[in-house]
């Protein structure tokens, strides 16, 4: 079932792929359709013990598997994903306008990142998790920047991907040090590790989880993600994307809880992040990005509540998880139908909505309280969960932690206030805007996520078993946990009670009014900084060390293999060298070394490509003496090809070599002698101290049996170390790929008629566009 | 000197490329038992190319679509095996019986040493494209060096 649907996945990228522009907005209705048979089999799974897997192993010599694994968990977090995937296609269909450019590719990279986190939902090795972590950073980077002629979305785009590919970079790191400490790859067979290994591991794991999930200081590519279209940010910014760090916590929290710097570097994470965010959502008039900072400020709670590591913890993490994903994506709908039909998000110039879009409004409302986690929603019993858990903790990390959740549930209720007083308060008519018709496409997803909201709240048990068979996934322990419709008097529920007075309070008083009105996008404005400065530095390097002179790059190969041979010196057993096995090497030897010196006086180019050639013919007549025949075809056909090659291009040289000066030519004599010299000494190095049997007759054996092939390196290079050949392969379509663009680009530039055939993104006012990276 | 192809080089190569395609036939053939394989065999057909060309008888083209069909070749060679739950580039081995030449014994690392022809070929193919052996066989025109230094 795995595999099917998957399958389906990628099927219908392709249809869209090959029909998008014909089918226009209908292609996210097929874009829907993977995403919702997903969701449904999820479903299916919810709540049971039952596990399903599904891999191959992949080069099993590098223990380089696929895996995927659902489980209670997994099937949470797939039903979350592909179900509000769905809701979001339906939702798209009424956002863009049906002349809207582009859909077929917008579905296509929609469905694209989807599956990208739907397998990365599933995925059971760390490399496969890695595989498709990566895959959902650049399938976001092409969603925000889905408007590509809008330098702001370009900046955003690129700044997110910057974050979170440097945070993939980070998960690589730490995946290779876990896996080497932990012994395994199985996400599923993990167990505790300690030690400095699992340590940096630890660090590197919980950086890349804070990238991708916008934990203080990388939150900074959040907000300027709202550049995006809104059933993007619908999609990515509640339910999926930015969960990807939660859930790698989540799933690999088990291994690291036993380290030094796991939980208090997760803790300052979550918590700097949980309150920052919640003031940055109090500070922006942007409905939109009030959404977007809420966000952060959740995610830092989740992160904190797994970072305690306690199975109460755990289980509000789990719960408040599925809570935020069904409120969250309802909320950024109903944002992005305020946008569309009132033109604007700013909710000083709201007001009033309540009477002209009361199905939006119902939802906000809806949506809002379970946000703020006030009964009867199903925010309510998951806020209680994390109250309890902090409530729970002593000491110090008592008055820390438990201090700072509460107050940044306060912050959560004010902002939520704030937002829905101001998109939907005040009574005076909106001037000179004029509210637009109803698009059911865009109401019913939101109405079926406000419903979930309710309905979530209403069917408590069954929900709570869900999140409780999901929570074992991640710590056995929470089995005896439940989400409680009514808690009774207890300190937790008091505690909320007087949460959501303060919340009101303050979010009344803050409604339209920017009273912590900052400098908007301080954070986005030095990461950029950040990211122009690196590029710079590129560019620096790249003209440092791509200079351009052949001449130059040959004399640093060499030199750089020289120093590397310089090992092999103190290798070299005399007594077991010997001269030759044979006189005509000897023979030809000279024949080499003379064709060799000669190429470096004479002065006539035919000339000199004949004499390297005859070094070549020499060569392969050495190998005959050697007995080795596939190495004699080859050196003869290779050369064969050289000289007529050179001949070819000597027709359009001058016949003599430009007159050397004397430093050229000593430096190129010396070049030459050191890497002869480097070489010989590798080789003689090498050939004095072999160790244990030459493999020539496991190899010859393995030729005939698994190969089924006489000619041992014909076998070695098809069967054996295929993989090998393989990587030549690769080389030499690059090789061959980049002749072609590079020399037919330079044809065309310099054609009178024809215009330079370099791509480039219309240009515009930005200098950070695309065009300055192009130029040296 | 090679810009004007004199036509006893052009019919000496025409002649010899008949023969030279069969060799390189026998040389992918016989690879897997003898020296030959793939890349020899490509060699032998990128020489050919070159010598054709230089002697005016044709114009190198199709690059990219042989480095393309090699590269597919090679790469569904490779992912294949996966499929039935073998290893990445494990090979299967087939023998069976040809009339007059008795039992042959091949498998799908044929198949890849196909691919790695095409590619060698075609990288060939792009030298000569790239570096401008077309204009040389079309017009029969040298240029000067002042003309390349210009073009560059």
């Amino acid at each position: 079932m795995i595999w099917f649907l998957l399958a389906l996945f990628v099927i219908a990228v392709l249809v869209i792929a090959v029909s998008g522009s014909r089918l226009g907005r209908s292609s996210l209705w097929v874009a829907a359709v993977p995403m919702a048979a997903t969701a449904l089999w999820s479903v299916t799974l919810l709540g049971s013990d039952e596990v399903v897997e599904a891999g191959f192993s992949w080069v099993p010599g590098l223990d380089l598997e696929i895996l995927f694994r659902v489980d209670g968990l997994r099937a949470v977090l797939s039903l979350l994903v592909a179900g509000i995937g769905a809701l979001v296609c339906v939702y798209a269909v009424g956002y863009f306008s049906p002349a809207a450019a582009g859909m077929g590719k917008f579905a296509a990279t929609l469905l694209s990142f989807s599956l990208a986190m739907v397998g990365l939902v599933w995925a059971d090795s760390v490399w496969t998790l890695f595989v498709f972590w990566e895959a959902t950073s650049i399938t976001s980077f092409l969603l925000v920047g889905f408007k590509n002629t809008d330098p702001v979305a370009r900046t955003a785009a690129r700044r997110a991907l910057v974050i979170t590919a440097s945070g993939g970079l980070a998960l690589l790191a730490g995946f290779v040090l876990f896996v080497d400490a932990a012994g395994t790859s199985v996400l599923s067979d993990i167990t505790p590790v300690t030690g400095s290994t699992a340590t940096a591991a630890a660090i590197l794991i919980l950086v890349a989880a804070a990238t991708k999930s916008a934990q203080v200081p990388f939150h900074v590519w959040l907000p300027g993600a709202m550049a995006a279209p809104t059933p993007v940010s619908a999609y990515l910014h509640s339910a999926t994307m930015v969960k990807a760090g939660v859930i790698l916590v989540a799933l690999i929290a088990p291994a690291f809880q036993d380290t030094d710097v796991w939980k208090p570097l997760g803790l300052t994470f979550g918590l700097v992040t949980m309150i920052w965010g919640s003031v940055g959502a109090l500070r922006h008039v942007d409905a939109k990005l009030i959404l977007a900072w809420g966000t952060v400020s959740q995610l830092g709670l989740l992160i904190t509540l797994l970072a305690m590591g306690t199975p109460k913890a755990t289980f509000a993490a789990i719960s408040i998880l599925v809570a935020h994903a069904v409120f969250k994506a309802a909320l950024f709908m109903v944002v992005g139908e305020v946008d569309v039909r009132a033109g604007t998000r700013n909710i000083n110039e709201l007001s009033g909505l309540r009477r002209s879009m009361p199905i939006t409004f119902g939802v906000a409302v809806v949506s809002g309280l379970s946000m703020a986690g006030i009964p009867p929603l199903l925010g309510f019993p998951t806020k209680e969960a994390a109250i309890e858990a902090v409530l729970g903790l002593a000491d110090t990390e008592l008055l820390v932690v438990a201090g700072l959740v509460i107050g940044g549930a306060v912050l959560t209720v004010a902002y939520t206030t704030r937002l829905l007083l101001g998109m939907f308060g005040g009574s005076a008519p909106m001037a000179d805007r004029v509210v637009a018709p109803r698009r059911s496409a865009m109401s019913a997803p939101q109405v079926v996520l406000a419903v979930g909201s309710v309905v979530g709240f209403v069917a408590l048990g069954r929900v709570s078993d869900v999140v409780r068979t999901a929570s074992v996934i991640v710590e056995p322990d929470a089995v005896v946990y439940t989400l409680y419709r009514w808690p009774g008097l207890t300190d937790a529920f008091i505690t909320s009670m007087i949460v959501v007075v303060l919340g009101l309070t303050l979010g009344g008083l803050l409604a339209r009014r920017t009273v912590l009105t900052g400098p908007a996008a301080h954070g986005a404005a030095i990461a950029d900084t950040v990211i122009d400065s690196i590029g710079r530095a590129a560019r620096g390097i790249a003209g440092v060390v791509q200079h351009g002179s052949l001449p130059l790059y040959l004399a640093t190969m060499i030199v750089t293999v020289a120093a590397a041979s310089a090992a092999f010196v103190g290798e070299i057993d005399t007594d077991a060298l010997y001269w030759w096995d044979n006189r005509a090497e000897a023979v030809l030897v000279v024949m080499i070394v003379t064709a060799a010196v000669a190429a470096t006086v004479v002065s006539s180019r035919l000339g000199a490509a004949l004499v390297l050639g005859a070094v070549g013919f020499s060569m392969a007549g050495l190998f005959v003496a050697l007995g080795a025949p596939d190495l004699v075809l080859t050196q003869l056909l290779v050369e064969t090809v050289i000289v007529v090659g050179f001949v070819l291009g000597l027709g359009r040289l001058a016949t003599k070599f430009p007159k050397p000066t004397r430093l050229w030519l000593v430096g190129r004599t010396a070049v030459s002698v050191v890497i002869g010299a480097a070489i010989a000494v590798a080789l003689a190095g090498a050939a004095s101290s072999p160790t244990g049997q030459p493999p020539i007759a496991e190899l010859a054996e393995s030729a005939v049996d698994v190969g089924g092939g006489n000619n041992v390196v014909n076998v070695i290079l098809t069967d054996t170390r295929a993989l090998d050949t393989l990587g030549e392969v690769i080389v030499l379509l690059a090789v061959g790929v980049g002749i072609l663009t590079l020399t037919r680009r330079r044809t065309r530039a310099v054609g009178p008629a024809e215009t330079p055939s370099i791509d480039l993104p219309p240009t515009d006012s930005d200098p950070r566009s695309v065009a300055a990276e192009v130029s040296p | 000197m090679i810009a004007r192809p004199s036509s006893i080089v052009a019919l000496a190569v025409s002649a010899v490329t008949p023969i030279a395609l069969l060799i390189a036939a026998y040389a992918l053939f016989v690879g897997h038992n003898q020296p030959g394989g793939g890349f020899a065999a490509g060699l032998l057909l990128g020489a050919v190319v070159v010598l054709r060309t230089v002697a005016g008888l044709q114009e190198p083209k199709y690059a990219a679509v042989l480095l393309a069909i090699g590269g597919v070749i090679v790469g569904v060679d490779a992912l294949s095996p996966l499929l039935w739950g073998e290893p990445l580039l494990d090979q299967f081995v087939v023998s069976w019986n040809v009339p007059v030449l008795g039992t042959v014994k091949t498998g799908s690392a044929l198949v890849f040493d196909l691919g790695v022809v095409a590619v060698v070929v075609g990288l060939v193919t792009a030298l000569l494209e790239g570096f401008g052996a077309s204009d040389l066989a079309e017009s029969g025109r040298t240029p000067t060096d002042s003309q390349i230094e210009a073009g560059r």
